[in-house]
C-alpha cells in the first residue's frame, strides 16, 4: 500500500516534471541560457574558491577535491530540489496572494502536490553543473560515485523543506516573499563554505535555523571517508528539517486567507 | 441530495489600521445559511461583489472551513473530506485556468489523469468524447496562449469533466467571453446537466447565464439568502410592470393613460412600461388599438438583469427565505 503510494507520486511527479519541461522548451532560447548562464555563475565561483585556498590554505584538512565535492553536491541537491519541486520557491506568493485554493480543488495531499507544479530553468544548470563537476575534477571511484548520488537526494531534501519553511512564513507575516528569498540566498550562500570554519554559536545555528551543515558538513565526511554513518546523519539531518517544514507548513495553512487573483497555469 | 446546507456561517476577521494602532474588525461574510440541492438539478447562486457567493462556493469544496453551521456535499463535510470529495467534484473558475499556458490542452489533460488517478482506457474514452462534443479536435494540439477565450473555456469545462464529476461548481464561467461563444458554452453546460445528470452550480453575473443554464435561483446578499425559487417564480413575484412595444401603418395619437409610462415614442412607433400593479395589460392593449391602425404589437418582460438588481436594491433582513428543493 505505500509503495503503491510512492509509486503513484513518483507517475505525478514525473507527469508534472515533463509538462514543466515542455512549458519551458516553448521557449527554447531563454530556458537554454538561463541553465548555461547559471552553469557559468557556478564554474566562475568554483574557480575562485579553488584558487582561494591553494593561495591561503586557511582549513588545514580541507583539499580543493573537497572544496569541488561541496560545490558539485550543493549544486546537484539544489538542482534536482527545483527541477522537481520547483513550486517551493514560490509558496510565499502563493500564499500570500491567495492562490492555494486552486491546488486545494485536486484530490491529492495538498503540499506534496503543490510543490510540483513549477520548474526553476536555472536549477537544470545547477544540476548539471554538480554531477559534472563531480565527475571531471574529483573522477570517483563507482563506491564514492554511488554514494554522492544518494546524499544528493538528502541535499534535495534538506533544500525542499527549508524552502518550504521559508516560504510558509506567509502564512504568519503576510507577505514574507523577500524574507524567504533572502532565507534561502542564506542558506545557499553557508551551505557553500567548507563547514570546519564555523564554530560554537554559529555551528549551532548551522545546525538547527540555516541547517547548512547537513549539506557541508555530513555528505563531505562521507564522501571523504567512504562513511555509511555518516551518509546516514546527513539522511537523518534533511528528513528531520523536512517533517519540521510540513509542520510548518500545515501549521500555517489553518491561518491561510484565500484570495481571488487571476491566474494562469505554467 | 447533492447539497445540504444547515446554517453555514463564514465570519472573517479583519485587520485595519489606525495609524500605528492595529484595530480587528469581524466581518461576516456568510451568515446562517440554509439550502439544498437536489442531484441532477441547476442552481444559480447570484450575488452583487462581497455578498459572500464565493465564500459559500470555497466552504462547499472545502477550501475554507466555517466559522458555524454543516453542509454536506456528496453525503461529505467537504472541509473535513476534501480530498476524497475533490474526484467527485469539478470546478471551472473564470478568473482562473487549470490549463497551462504555454502548452496545447491535450498536455493539461494527460496531467490532470494522473493528478485523478484515472483508468487509463476510461480516461482515453471520456477524453475522446470530451472532444467531439466540446469540438476540441481543431485545437487540441494548439497551445492554450494561442487560443481565443471562448476555445479556451470551452477546453477549461471539458478539462473538470475528465474525472466524470458527479457537481459541477462554475464561477462566472463566461466572463470576457463574446456572445457567441458565451451561447455555445451554455449549451455545453445546460446539456451535460440534462443529458449526463451532472447537478451545477453556477454564480454569474450574467443573467443570460443564469436564464439558460439555471433551474433554480439563490440570491444572496450581505451573507443572507434573499431569494430561493425557480427563474419563473422569480420573474412573477418581483414583476410589476411589462413592456409594450407598438408599430402603426401611419401617425398615431398620444398614450393618455395612468400606469402607462411612455419610453420611446417616434411617428410610426411607440413603446410603453405598463405598470401592471396600476392598470392591466389588458386595458392598455385597448388604449394603444385605440391609437391608431396597428402594424404590429408585441409585449415583453424587462431583461432579467432589471429583476435582479430590483432584488440585491431590497432592503436585508435576517430572515433567509424558505429552504427550497
Amino acid at each position: 500500500m505505500f509503495f503503491a503510494k510512492i509509486l503513484n507520486y513518483i507517475r505525478l511527479a514525473i507527469a508534472y516534471v515533463r509538462l514543466n519541461w515542455l512549458s519551458h522548451i516553448e521557449y527554447r532560447n531563454a530556458f537554454y541560457i538561463e541553465a548555461a548562464g547559471m552553469f557559468l555563475n557556478n564554474v566562475i565561483w568554483l574557480v575562485f574558491w579553488v584558487y582561494f585556498f591553494k593561495a591561503f590554505p586557511t582549513v588545514p584538512t580541507w583539499t580543493s577535491s573537497d572544496v569541488i565535492t561541496l560545490w558539485a553536491i550543493s549544486a546537484a541537491g539544489w538542482g534536482i530540489a527545483f527541477v522537481i519541486f520547483g513550486n517551493c520557491r514560490f509558496l510565499a506568493n502563493i500564499i500570500s496572494t491567495g492562490q492555494l485554493d486552486a491546488w486545494m480543488l485536486y484530490p491529492r495531499h495538498l503540499l506534496s502536490h503543490l510543490i510540483l507544479g513549477k520548474m526553476k530553468p536555472s536549477a537544470f544548470g545547477d544540476m548539471v553543473f554538480g554531477f559534472a563537476m563531480y565527475l571531471f575534477f574529483v573522477r570517483p571511484d563507482f563506491p564514492h560515485l554511488a554514494l554522492f548520488c544518494i546524499l544528493t537526494v538528502s541535499v534535495a531534501i534538506l533544500f525542499t523543506g527549508f524552502s518550504i519553511v521559508a516560504g510558509s512564513l506567509s502564512f504568519f507575516l503576510g507577505n514574507a516573499e523577500s524574507l524567504a528569498l533572502h532565507l534561502e540566498f542564506a542558506m545557499i550562500c553557508f551551505c557553500t563554505y567548507p563547514a570546519p570554519i564555523f564554530e560554537g554559536r554559529i555551528r549551532w545555528l548551522l545546525y538547527t535555523v540555516l541547517p547548512a551543515l547537513f549539506v557541508s558538513y555530513y555528505p563531505i565526511e562521507a564522501l571523504r571517508n567512504l562513511s555509511i554513518e555518516q551518509a546516514l546523519y546527513a539522511f537523518a539531518g534533511s528528513l528531520a528539517f523536512a517533517s519540521i517544514a510540513v509542520y510548518v507548513f500545515y501549521f500555517g495553512l489553518k491561518r491561510y486567507e484565500s484570495g481571488n487573483l487571476t491566474v494562469m497555469r505554467g | 441530495m447533492a447539497i445540504k446546507v444547515e446554517n453555514l456561517t463564514k465570519q472573517f476577521i479583519l485587520n485595519k489600521r489606525d495609524g500605528w494602532r492595529s484595530i480587528k474588525t469581524e466581518v461576516l461574510a456568510v451568515d446562517s445559511i440554509n439550502f439544498s440541492v437536489n442531484s441532477g438539478q441547476s442552481l444559480a447562486l447570484i450575488g452583487p461583489n462581497g455578498a459572500g457567493k464565493s465564500t459559500t462556493i470555497k466552504m462547499l469544496t472545502g477550501i475554507l472551513h466555517p466559522s458555524a453551521g454543516q453542509a454536506k456535499v456528496l453525503g461529505l463535510t467537504p472541509w473535513r473530506e476534501r480530498t476524497r470529495l475533490a474526484y467527485q467534484i469539478g470546478a471551472v473558475f473564470g478568473q482562473r485556468s487549470q490549463l497551462w499556458y504555454h502548452l496545447p490542452p491535450e498536455d493539461t489533460f494527460e496531467l490532470l489523469s494522473r493528478i485523478y488517478n484515472l483508468d487509463r482506457n476510461q480516461y482515453k474514452e471520456q477524453r475522446n468524447l470530451l472532444i467531439e462534443r466540446f469540438d476540441l479536435g481543431p485545437f487540441l494540439k494548439t497551445p492554450v496562449r494561442k487560443l481565443s477565450l471562448g476555445q479556451r473555456m470551452r477546453a477549461e469545462i471539458a478539462a473538470s469533466l475528465l474525472h466524470k464529476p458527479r457537481l459541477l461548481f462554475l464561477d462566472e464561467p463566461t466572463i470576457g467571453v463574446d456572445i457567441v461563444a458565451r451561447q455555445e458554452l451554455r449549451d455545453l453546460i445546460r446539456e451535460w446537466n440534462k443529458q449526463d445528470g451532472v447537478t451545477v452550480l453556477i454564480t454569474s453575473h450574467d443573467a443570460g447565464d443564469i436564464e439558460h443554464v439555471a433551474d433554480r435561483v439563490i440570491v444572496i446578499n450581505h451573507g443572507h439568502i434573499v431569494l430561493d425559487d425557480n427563474l419563473s417564480n422569480m420573474r412573477q413575484r418581483y414583476l410589476s410592470s411589462k413592456i409594450l412595444s407598438a408599430r402603426f401603418h401611419g401617425e398615431h395619437k398620444t398614450v393618455d393613460l395612468h400606469g402607462a409610462k411612455v419610453l420611446q415614442s417616434a411617428n410610426y412607433s411607440i413603446e410603453v412600461e405598463i405598470d401592471t400593479s396600476v392598470v392591466t395589460t389588458e386595458k392598455v392593449i385597448k388604449h394603444i388599438l385605440e391609437l391608431g391602425t396597428i402594424a404590429d404589437i408585441s409585449i415583453e418582460d424587462p431583461p432579467l438583469e432589471e429583476i435582479i438588481a430590483h432584488i440585491y436594491s431590497q432592503p436585508v433582513t435576517n430572515n433567509d427565505s424558505s429552504t427550497h428543493t
